[in-house]
């Protein structure tokens, strides 16, 4: 842990976002340290951890922002959303009110998001099929309606929990080599990493995002 | 009684507003040194930090007067440049808490405490039984000497209490035996007339049984239903197995939904349950034999009577705290913007490398710091010293929002060396979001205390002197 100076060629920020108890921080926990608590305590503000994986030979580092869940905390964490290139969007498959409520966390990320940042909706604890509350395939045309990916998960099983992050890096990886092929980055040549952190306005994060991803090499 | 909060609220509102005011025309730190019309002076400052009920730590000044001689703006100016060794500040509150007992021995009339033992009990051998459970409540007294005991029961047992006297004595630390009934007066729960006491006691807690059959017992309005939705999904995630009694989580339940739903303008913000349990406990501990291990206790074999009782007091102690720092809570969280802001400007002033290192590495403060502020450093440290450092906080009544700061101050340049060692944004965000507290005991609080002590001391309002560009 904590260990910075490995060697990554893209370093993508990623957003957890959604109602407060879906089980964002143990989505968190099982991607980057492979452990899940039943009594998780609430997040306070954000929270961060980060992982990298492998895609195409390329190895992708994620910088993950955990955010509480609750409204009271929008003005704080939506602050996080900026330079954000992707956003795991998650509720409950076992309560309804957290998935009418993706219509709400989609307009905080039109209003605060770059337009460009990448969505994934994710219908967290699967393992809960006795009580599902939202049938797969609703979930799944309205995130084809609203150009969203979709994946159901389980942090507490571990089913796609893998899957869900290594779908949403590589889309963002996918996006980012195109656009790189398409219209090559001017300066491209003098920096000796392939960073290009999406098409996002600058902002104190991403101006991280390239320091950090320079010092590294 | 509802209008009455919302003013209140406006009043905070207000009061930040103004706040925000003044930051606008001095800044926080003043950025000028030249005297101003109207401004107050640095000497003038001093006098009403020394004057004022904190003077517990008039020994302090004096132990560290040599370095700290603050006669003229220059002299301020220069102490400022000074990097201040972490060995020369920790042996400064070591010698802080030296004099402190020795002046608590001096003055100190021997008497047989014992037999006013209000559980009855020699805890004197309990403490030493208990000294090394490091990962539980200590509900002991492992470091206060007896004398100090024996000086709070003399203040406590007067016809009129010394409210100013006890905050000095509390200040470095509650024993054990007395902090429920100190807790209580430092909250200004009850009064200071001894004879009062108990009819004030009994009169709060049927208030907070009507609050409850009012507002709790009934239908929940729809705004309502939202308050109590969030809390009933918090409170099942505090992990420790004290909280996964049902007993105990209604309980906890309760006093949040009805504090929440007469603060309209805060309303229940997550991680407010964390700061009903330090009275929880403390009050707790009042109905079972000193030394019982909370962590194995069921609260339901409490007696209905006793169990009401706690819950109450744990309510009144609450809302007493949360007054002072409730623009922490309301929209936007503006008090802990404010704060996050001031402790930057703090560490920039002071510690310039750490500062520095921290902005290289694209730290920002509010990244690790909120979470501090919003939790009173709840999250960061063991319960039994959240415990211990209440005490401190408690005894700063008023002054406790503005003292917070500097205890997060403190806390911060506690970790400098192991912060400065790490050398880029991941390990340091990954250690300041997990500090390695588990092993803090009183010591370390009454140090950190001790140092924030110093630092408001010597930096709070003075005139700035910061050299460092922005």
């Amino acid at each position: 842990m904590g260990t910075g100076d490995e060697e990554y060629d893209y370093l993508f920020k990623v957003v957890l976002i959604g109602d407060s108890g879906v089980g964002k921080s143990n989505l968190l926990a099982r991607f980057t340290r492979n452990e899940f608590n039943l009594e998780s305590k609430s997040t306070i503000g954000v929270e961060f951890a980060t992982r990298s994986i492998k895609v195409n030979k390329k190895i992708i580092k994620a910088q993950i922002w955990d955010t509480a869940g609750q409204e009271r905390y929008r003005a704080i964490t939506s602050a996080y959303y900026r330079g954000a290139v992707g956003a795991l969007l998650v509720y409950d498959i076992a309560k309804q009110l957290t998935y009418q409520n993706v219509e709400r966390w989609l307009s905080e990320l039109r209003d605060h998001a770059d337009q460009n940042i990448v969505i994934m909706l994710v219908g967290n604890k699967s393992d809960l099929r006795h009580l599902r509350a939202v049938p797969a395939d609703e979930a799944t045309a309205f995130a084809e309606a609203n150009n969203l990916s979709f994946i159901e998960t389980s942090a507490l099983d571990s089913t796609n929990v893998e899957t869900a992050f290594e779908n949403i890096l590589t889309e963002i990886y996918n996006i980012v080599s195109q656009k790189q092929m398409r219209d090559p980055p001017e300066g491209d040549t003098i920096r000796p990493t392939n960073i290009e952190p999406i098409d996002v306005k600058p902002t104190v994060n991403s101006d991280n995002v390239r320091k950090q991803c320079c010092q590294s090499s | 009684m509802l209008d009455l909060d919302i003013r209140k609220m406006g009043d905070h509102i207000q009061k930040y507003a103004n706040d925000n005011d003044m930051n606008l025309k001095n800044s926080f730190w003043k950025k000028n040194i030249r005297n101003l019309p109207g401004r107050a002076s640095p000497k003038k400052e001093s006098k009403s930090v020394s004057s004022s009920a904190s003077t517990s730590f008039d020994d302090f000044q004096e132990s560290v007067s040599d370095a700290w001689e603050i006669e003229a703006e220059d002299e301020i100016l220069r102490i400022s440049d000074v990097k201040i060794s972490k060995r020369v500040a920790h042996s400064a509150a070591v010698n802080v808490i030296n004099n402190h007992k020795a002046s608590i021995e001096e003055i100190h009339k021997s008497k047989n405490y014992s037999n006013s033992d209000p559980q009855g009990e020699s805890s004197s051998q309990t403490n030493k039984e208990s000294r090394n459970t490091e990962n539980r409540v200590n509900f002991s007294n492992s470091e206060v000497d007896t004398n100090k005991l024996t000086k709070f029961q003399v203040l406590l047992e007067s016809n009129l209490l010394n409210l100013d006297d006890l905050k000095k004595l509390s200040w470095s630390g509650v024993p054990v035996e007395i902090r429920p009934m100190t807790w209580r007066l430092l909250a200004g729960y009850l009064p200071t007339s001894a004879e009062r006491r108990q009819e004030a006691l009994d009169r709060k807690r049927i208030d907070y049984a009507n609050l409850v059959k009012q507002y709790y017992d009934t239908d929940k309005d729809e705004v309502y239903k939202d308050i109590y939705r969030q809390i009933h999904i918090d409170i099942p995630r505090m992990s420790t197995p004290l909280f996964q009694q049902t007993t105990v989580q209604e309980m906890f339940e309760r006093i949040l939904f009805i504090w929440a739903i007469r603060h309209p303008a805060s309303g229940y913000v997550q991680g407010m349950n964390d700061l009903v349990t330090p009275f929880y406990v403390v009050f707790l501990q009042e109905y079972l034999p000193i030394g019982t291990n909370i962590e194995t206790l069921d609260v339901s074999s409490i007696s209905k009577k006793n169990r009401d009782s706690l819950e109450a007091d744990s309510f009144w102690c609450l809302s007493k705290f949360l007054d002072g720092i409730q623009d922490n809570y309301i929209f936007a969280q503006l008090g802990i913007q404010y704060k996050v802001n001031q402790l930057k400007e703090l560490i920039q002033r002071i510690d310039g490398a750490l500062h520095e290192h921290l902005m290289k590495h694209g730290i920002d403060y509010l990244q690790f710091s909120f979470r501090w502020m919003n939790n009173l450093l709840t999250r960061e440290l063991p319960l039994r010293c959240s415990i211990r450092l209440w005490d401190t906080y408690l005894a700063e009544s008023d002054r406790f929002a503005t003292f917070q700061l500097y205890v997060c101050a403190a806390f911060l340049l506690h970790w400098r060396l192991e912060l400065l060692e790490e050398k880029d944004f991941q390990g340091l965000m990954l250690m300041l979001q997990n500090l390695q507290t588990q092993n803090w005991t009183d010591t370390e609080i009454s140090l950190l205390v001790a140092e924030a002590y110093r630092l408001k001391f010597t930096f709070a309002d003075a005139p700035n002197h910061l050299t460092t560009k922005r």
